[in-house]
């Protein structure tokens, strides 16, 4: 179960008459697959950027891939068992880390100013400080070492899935996740935390 | 595996800190706007084609073609050095191999008489120009000459005459393909008549200035004067009389690329003309506001003309 409720439960069945539909322009399984699957990649783009509009952006984006491949993945869902959640999700990371390349080339500021500046009530400023210090902290990892957190921490997800995601094989994974994990915790230490 | 490289513990103070960062939620209508998006959407390209399959019959091909070329130079390195005729093997001539596919005895003799090519009936026959070698200083001579520039001038004539057919011809097909309107039989018929029309007018005129043209030259083989093969030639009266053909095409040549395009545009704008007006007008019999029709005909040919 993730932190949110959700389980993984990617029926294999479900998503390739889903795949069908949506190849077929039905644009009611389209709407059901955005309800089942959207917030789960905002989610991941949103940890992944620390920017709320841009991960819509990418959910929007990733979501418009699907029904734009839909012909091909569902002639090809049959014989290569791909599973909609885990291709999803795939599109997603990939699209979060060409946006992170793309910000880092032309911007320096890596996580966002607050939007609203509004007065607020102390216990919520103390949660928006920590919740920019999370964000801070995550920014400052490469791009691949924030999916591999993000996947696996925050999403939950087992490693051998997130491998999936990232495309990558599992040893290389599992050695991504410990740099990733090791470089955290140092700079949650050099920031003066206790891992 | 290090401390370091371990899990992070949701109830360690990197846990805590990372959990204070909640994500927010997606907008109620986000559904509703991605959905609305796919109207924009343009249609999917089409499957790019596998990369394996090519280079698998890639490789296969090259091996056959590596193969034949080693078989071809073993044989021929086994002919070449006589090593064939030392081996006992009885190897045939290319005749009896030959005999033995086609159930003749002589290979040398081809199987059908080859077969002349002759022009077709509609096919125009080519004329060529005539070449005026030498100076002309006899009445006979002149005429001779005379008769056959004419006779490339009827042939190059009818050769016009047909390409325009075609041009009409394709202008229709053209147009019925498009699913425009095109000119009833009756229309078409008009039309064909206007451009022979159009047509004979511009012969007449060719023709009275190459009599005027004629008659002087006759005068002066009369007086005893020689003619030479620039005497017949059209650009060199073209440049003391009205601009021609190289003048147009030097002026085309000066313009620029935007006043070259404009011109085009004109010009075939101008060759549509013609039948349009008979489509789009109910009064076929009006003549055509811009250019004449006969300028799909491609008159400016008339600039080469020899006398």
């Amino acid at each position: 179960m993730t932190s949110d409720g959700e389980f993984y439960s990617d029926r294999q069945d479900d998503e390739a008459q889903l795949i069908a539909r949506i190849a077929a322009r039905d644009e009611h399984a389209f709407r059901s697959t955005i309800e089942r699957h959207a917030e789960r990649l905002h989610r991941i783009a949103y940890r992944m950027m620390g920017d709320a509009h841009e991960a819509e952006d990418i959910a929007q984006e990733a979501m418009l891939r699907l029904w734009d491949h839909a012909p091909r993945l569902d002639a090809s869902a049959g014989a290569r068992g791909i599973k909609l959640g885990g291709w999803l999700k795939r599109v997603a990371v990939n699209l979060t880390i060409d946006r992170l390349r793309l910000k880092k080339r032309t911007s320096d500021s890596e996580v966002p100013e607050r939007a609203d500046d509004a007065p607020l009530a102390d216990d919520q400023i103390q949660s928006e400080e920590e919740g920019a210090a999370a964000r801070a902290l995550i920014a400052d990892l490469p791009e691949r070492q924030r999916a591999a957190i993000v996947l696996t921490y925050y999403e939950e997800m087992p490693n051998a899935e997130a491998a999936v995601v990232m495309d990558m094989n599992i040893k290389a994974f599992e050695s991504l996740l410990h740099r990733a994990r090791a470089a955290l915790r140092k700079k949650f230490e050099d920031q003066g935390g206790a891992a | 595996m290090k401390d370091t490289e371990m899990p992070i513990s949701r109830d360690s103070a990197l846990g805590r800190l990372l959990g204070a960062d909640k994500a927010p939620a997606l907008p109620k209508d986000f559904a509703d706007r991605v959905v609305a998006q796919t109207a924009d959407r343009a249609a999917p390209l089409p499957q790019a084609r596998s990369g394996n399959g090519g280079v698998r019959r890639w490789r296969s091909g090259r091996r056959l073609a590596a193969g034949a070329v080693i078989f071809g130079a073993l044989a021929s390195t086994a002919a070449a050095t006589g090593l064939l005729d030392d081996l006992p093997i009885a190897l045939p001539s290319p005749e009896k191999v030959w005999a033995t596919i086609t159930g003749q005895s002589d290979a040398s003799e081809p199987v059908d008489p080859p077969i002349e090519r002759t022009p077709a009936q509609n096919e125009p026959e080519t004329i060529k120009p005539v070449k005026i070698e030498g100076p002309i200083d006899s009445p006979e001579e002149l005429e001779e000459a005379f008769r056959r520039v004419d006779e490339v001038r009827t042939n190059r004539a009818d050769t016009r005459r047909e390409r325009i057919d075609r041009r009409l011809d394709n202008a229709i097909d053209r147009r019925r393909e498009q699913g425009l309107p095109v000119p009833t039989p009756e229309q078409e018929q008009r039309l064909r008549d206007r451009i022979d029309r159009v047509r004979e007018r511009r012969e007449e005129r060719v023709d009275q200035r190459l009599d005027e043209r004629r008659d002087e030259m006759r005068e002066r083989i009369e007086n005893g004067e020689e003619l030479s093969r620039e005497d017949f030639i059209r650009e060199q009266r073209d440049a003391v009389g009205r601009p021609g053909r190289r003048d147009r095409l030097e002026r085309f040549r000066d313009m620029t690329p935007e006043q070259r395009r404009s011109r085009i545009r004109q010009i075939r704008e101008q060759r549509q003309q013609g039948l349009r007006e008979l489509i789009e007008e109910e009064d076929a019999s009006q003549p055509p506001a811009v250019g004449e029709p006969d300028n799909a005909s491609g008159s400016t040919e008339e600039g080469n003309e020899k006398i």
